[in-house]
């Protein structure tokens, strides 16, 4: 407004009209962008948004290369926590009161039940999502170029995805959350397998301990509860925060999402992006200096941005805005029809047969009908170890930003799956029909059977045939291939078995329909 | 269009989000109660007999009904459908709106009482299926009860006796077949009984997992379980060694009895069994007597002065004073007791005897009334000269009674039951004194004053509160 200056009342007047307009100007340091300077200073001065990049890589925004799938899994954090706080408000944690408060919920509190569902469906749907992120960047070996560390955090990042949903788990003090805290309190207790067959347990019993140091006590009850709601509603959460700030920063500190090293704008692109402003030719008229920055290569490019990057504010911002609402839009359909369990009071005297913990750990809990010990600290430990080892093990540098790296990476990844699922079947097979060494020999040392079960079985096999793959193709990549797609099928099928195969004892059953009736 | 994909996608997810979001809102505030109320409503403005009512009944608000029973640790939110179940209007309306039948609301409020106590059922749903319960989706392992077996639900408060009297005998039945069937050969309660079968001390409370419902037919609820057990053991549990042969209606009666096992005990205030509880208020004179007067009157024969009380406790019995004092004049010193001294004022609202109560009392106290009436004194013959009653007083009556009346060796003349007494019982106990106690006669029969004099005491006596 380069008009007379305005005094007094008029001056009043004007600014009351013009309120909106320039509070809006206020709020982002700059004003409401119009030129691409102004676009690159609204994400360069913003507090939120500058932990992105001013630029993004027209890679990046390509549904197809990320799937959007780190997006989604944050996204459904978010209305995790805030469905979260809400419940938050009604829901009490003493085992007199938290059943009932979630009856509450559910039944007087004005969209209550769909806010519990939200809460509980984002919440489980993140897992489903940032197994698949973890599968997403491995398969685009985007662990490489700097990004290890990043990789070791979002292993962090899952650790705490499954601590947040289990312990939330348990707090409506149902039949389910009882049981299940029963459950995962005897896995903690497994190291004793271990100082049982070596007699060390008199003088160090590290699984009681971590046992009553989680339950509070002896036995699952009222401490329990205390302390599965402050791991659920502040430790974890805390962590997660902290940890996926740190994920964030790092994304940009290494530079960005990976792309291929040779990269050519598509057609298609043109559908997920705005095209930069470039006014008249190489020599603008009348600026003298405008955006200077650092790239590679030789020649200003005309039709394009540097690097092949557009601006992030709007095409970035643009795309998560869609994906935000996407994801709102998924967790609201499936929230609408399908309503999260609750089932009676829980009960010690009337135990769940079979008690099984929630989905995402019955895949553990397969392996834990072997060896205590071996499925629920021995092998996820042998994994996450595993799994943090591959960048480090991993170190070629080729292929970085392609699914698969290249056709014979596809042709491992097929390849595992056919031998995974076979050896996996086999082994699932071998056991159901003819049990394992206490079946046979009932006095067999525990110890023996903690060394030798299946589930070892399995991992030394998937260990094994990935150094075969390496051996057979001279590269590593192609053994991390293998290894981590054997991985991912065996934590499907495992899931699969303990989800649906498995009834009331742990016996094998077709389907659910064939269990016997209680 | 810039960046179509994304706001493709933005403006489909944002219909789709919008939509259900409404969708939602919509679910929300359209709850099946809702409906129900909306009926009442129309019927309750309908039966309106005038103008005031009407508009009484439009201004009904549509809102969740809930009975908060803290002591019961209960919340009922029956009444949202059950809406008219304390209407009379109701009497003949379909269910969920009729009136609840029988007179049993009238000592069972539904404020103090609710429903699920005794009717079981999910109180705290506020839609159909939820709140009875059935259908094994619910997770609710106490649907509404069958109505045969609601007796079950009586002992939680009442005794056999209680309710056999009043006509609700279903359940004592049941207690007395349990009783000569030889149930107790193989199941224990209480500790005892054989160890062949269940213990059955809570089996009223058991979970549906406790039983073996495979075999069930029909709903698969605890009370169908009873049921078809006592029918036939071993169509529900093969392997069941149970001996029983009770005839097919007997079935029932044996399941309100064992559905009535119930674990947890009501709190004191709501039960109301003989014998189990504390003492209860005795129902007769003498017993009456022995449990609220005889600590302090001891025999009512004669009054004395008590040290501890630093009062005269006046002799009630004493066939003097009950010939002086009429059944209402007793009556009033029951009920409001004599302020001033530890003689508790005993109506409803203080120490709790009703009306029948202190009349047994009263009855049993005059038992011994000697039948000949004391002589009349017609106080209102004599014109009172106060000031010469006041001088009087300080000379024959301070002494005992106190300077300004408020009694030591004699009793209290300030209270009201004395103020507030008929005149002509005054005289008459000031002139023929109270045989039996310190205080003598002071008129012919004694120390002689004159029917002046005690025409002027009495009057004096009256005015003893109003001194300070």
């Amino acid at each position: 407004m380069s008009e007379h200056k305005q005094i007094g009342l008029k001056a009043f007047k004007h600014n009351l009209k013009s309120a909106l307009k320039s509070f809006a100007g206020s709020y982002l340091r700059g004003g409401k962008p119009t030129s691409d300077r102004t676009r690159s200073s609204a994400i360069f001065n913003n507090f939120f948004l500058h932990i992105q990049g001013v630029k993004t890589h027209i890679n990046t925004l390509r549904p197809g290369y990320t799937l959007g799938l780190g997006l989604l899994s944050f996204f459904l954090l978010l209305a995790t926590t805030i469905s979260g706080v809400l419940l938050m408000v009604y829901y009490n944690p003493s085992i007199e009161n938290a059943y009932n408060s979630v009856k509450d919920i559910n039944y007087v509190v004005f969209a209550g039940k769909l806010i519990r569902n939200v809460h509980k469906w984002a919440g489980e749907g993140m897992i489903i999502l940032v197994l698949l992120h973890m599968a997403r960047v491995f398969y685009t070996s985007s662990y490489k170029q700097g990004r290890q560390f990043n990789w070791v955090i979002g292993l962090a990042l899952l650790v705490i995805t499954f601590g947040i949903n289990l312990s939330g788990y348990m707090l409506p003090w149902d039949q389910l959350s009882y049981w299940a805290l029963v459950i995962v309190a005897n896995i903690i207790q497994s190291p004793k397998e271990i100082t049982d067959s070596l007699g060390l347990t008199g003088f160090f019993d590290l699984g009681g301990f971590s046992k009553e140091l989680f339950l509070g006590g002896l036995t699952a009850g009222k401490e329990s509860l205390t302390r599965v709601y402050l791991l659920h509603i502040m430790l974890f959460p805390i962590l997660m925060f902290i940890f996926l700030g740190v994920h964030f920063w790092r994304i940009r500190k290494d530079g960005g999402l990976t792309k291929p090293e040779v990269f050519e704008p598509k057609a298609m692109d043109a559908a997920l992006t705005t095209p930069p402003e470039k006014k008249g030719g190489l020599f603008p008229l009348n600026k003298t200096y405008g955006l200077m920055e650092l790239a590679k290569g030789k020649t200003p490019a005309v039709d394009r941005d540097v690097e092949n990057t557009v601006l992030s504010w709007p095409n970035l911002l643009w795309a998560e805005a869609a994906l935000f609402v996407f994801c709102l839009a998924g967790v609201i359909v499936y929230s609408y029809f399908i309503d999260a369990p609750l089932k009676e009071l829980a009960n010690p005297l009337i135990p769940e047969n079979p008690a099984k913990a929630p989905w995402y750990f019955l895949g553990l809990q397969e392996l834990l009908s072997y060896s205590a010990f071996m499925g629920g600290v021995g092998l996820p430990g042998l994994a996450l170890l595993g799994l943090a080892l591959i960048p480090y093990l991993d170190r070629e540098e080729q292929h970085v930003g392609l699914w698969f790296s290249n056709r014979q990476g596809k042709l491992i990844a097929l390849e595992s799956i056919a031998v995974s699922a076979a050896v996996i079947i086999g082994l699932l097979a071998f056991v159901i029909n003819f049990g394992w060494f206490r079946s046979w020999w009932p006095n067999v040392p525990q110890l023996l059977i903690t060394l030798i079960n299946p589930g070892n079985i399995w991992v030394g096999f998937m260990i094994l045939w990935s150094m075969f793959v390496i051996k057979r193709t001279g590269s590593t990549r192609m053994g991390a291939i293998a290894l981590f797609t054997m991985f991912l099928v065996s934590y499907l099928i495992y899931t699969y078995v303990g989800t649906e195969l498995r009834g009331p004892n742990w016996d094998f059953f077709w389907s659910r329909s064939a269990w016997p009736v209680h | 269009m810039r960046n179509r994909f994304f706001t493709w996608i933005l403006f489909l997810s944002g219909g789709v989000l919008l939509i259900f979001t409404l969708l939602a809102a919509y679910r929300e505030l359209t709850p099946e109660w809702e409906k129900y109320q909306a009926q009442y409503k129309e019927q309750i403005i309908k039966a309106a007999k005038d103008d005031a009512a009407k508009k009484k009944a439009r201004q009904l608000k549509q809102e969740v009904q809930q009975l908060y029973l803290g002591a019961l640790n209960r919340i009922d939110r029956c009444t949202s459908c059950h809406i008219g179940v304390e209407n009379p209007r109701m009497a003949s309306a379909k269910l969920p709106l009729k009136q609840h039948s029988g007179a049993y609301l009238k000592n069972h409020p539904p404020d103090k009482f609710g429903c699920s106590v005794c009717h079981y059922g999910q109180g705290r749903a506020v839609n159909k299926k939820e709140a009875h319960g059935l259908g094994h989706e619910t997770h609710w392992d106490f649907p509404v009860m069958p109505l045969k077996y609601i007796q079950s639900s009586c002992t939680q408060c009442h005794d056999y006796e209680t309710l056999t009297a009043k006509g609700y005998d279903t359940i004592a039945k049941g207690a007395k077949l349990f009783t000569e069937k030889g149930c107790r050969g193989c199941h224990k309660l209480d500790g005892i009984g054989g160890a062949l079968g269940k213990k059955l001390d809570i089996v009223g409370s058991q979970p549906i997992a406790y039983f073996p419902m495979r075999h069930v037919e029909g709903e698969k609820t605890t009370y169908n379980w009873h049921k078809q057990h006592f029918t036939n053991p071993r169509a529900l549990v093969p392997e069941s060694e149970m001996k029983i042969s009770v005839k097919p209606e007997e079935t029932d009666l044996l399941a309100t009895y064992v559905l009535s096992l119930r674990s947890g005990e009501m709190p004191k205030a709501y039960r109301k069994i003989k014998g189990r509880m504390a003492v209860g208020k005795p129902d007769e004179g003498e017993a009456l007597y022995k449990m609220f007067c005889i600590a302090c009157h001891t025999d009512g024969k004669e009054s004395y002065y008590d040290e501890i009380f630093n009062h005269t406790i006046p002799s009630i019995k004493n066939p003097a004073f009950l010939k002086a004092a009429e059944d209402k004049y007793l009556k009033k010193v029951l009920e409001e007791g004599r302020a001033g001294t530890q003689m508790t004022s005993w109506k409803l609202a203080a120490g709790g005897l009703g009306e029948s109560e202190i009349n047994k009392l009263i009855t049993y106290i005059t038992k011994e009334r000697p039948s000949s009436k004391p002589e009349r004194f017609n106080v209102a013959r004599f014109k009172p000269d106060e000031k010469r009653g006041g001088e009087l007083y300080k000379v024959r009556c301070a002494l005992c009674h106190g300077k300004k009346g408020e009694g030591e060796l004699g009793v209290n003349l300030r209270n009201p039951v004395v103020q507030g007494a008929d005149p002509e019982f005054l005289a008459i106990t000031i002139r023929d004194g109270r045989a039996e106690t310190p205080m003598p006669p002071f008129g012919k029969k004694g120390l002689s004053l004159t029917e002046q004099d005690l025409a002027d005491l009495v009057s004096f006596v009256r005015t003893l509160s109003k001194t300070k």
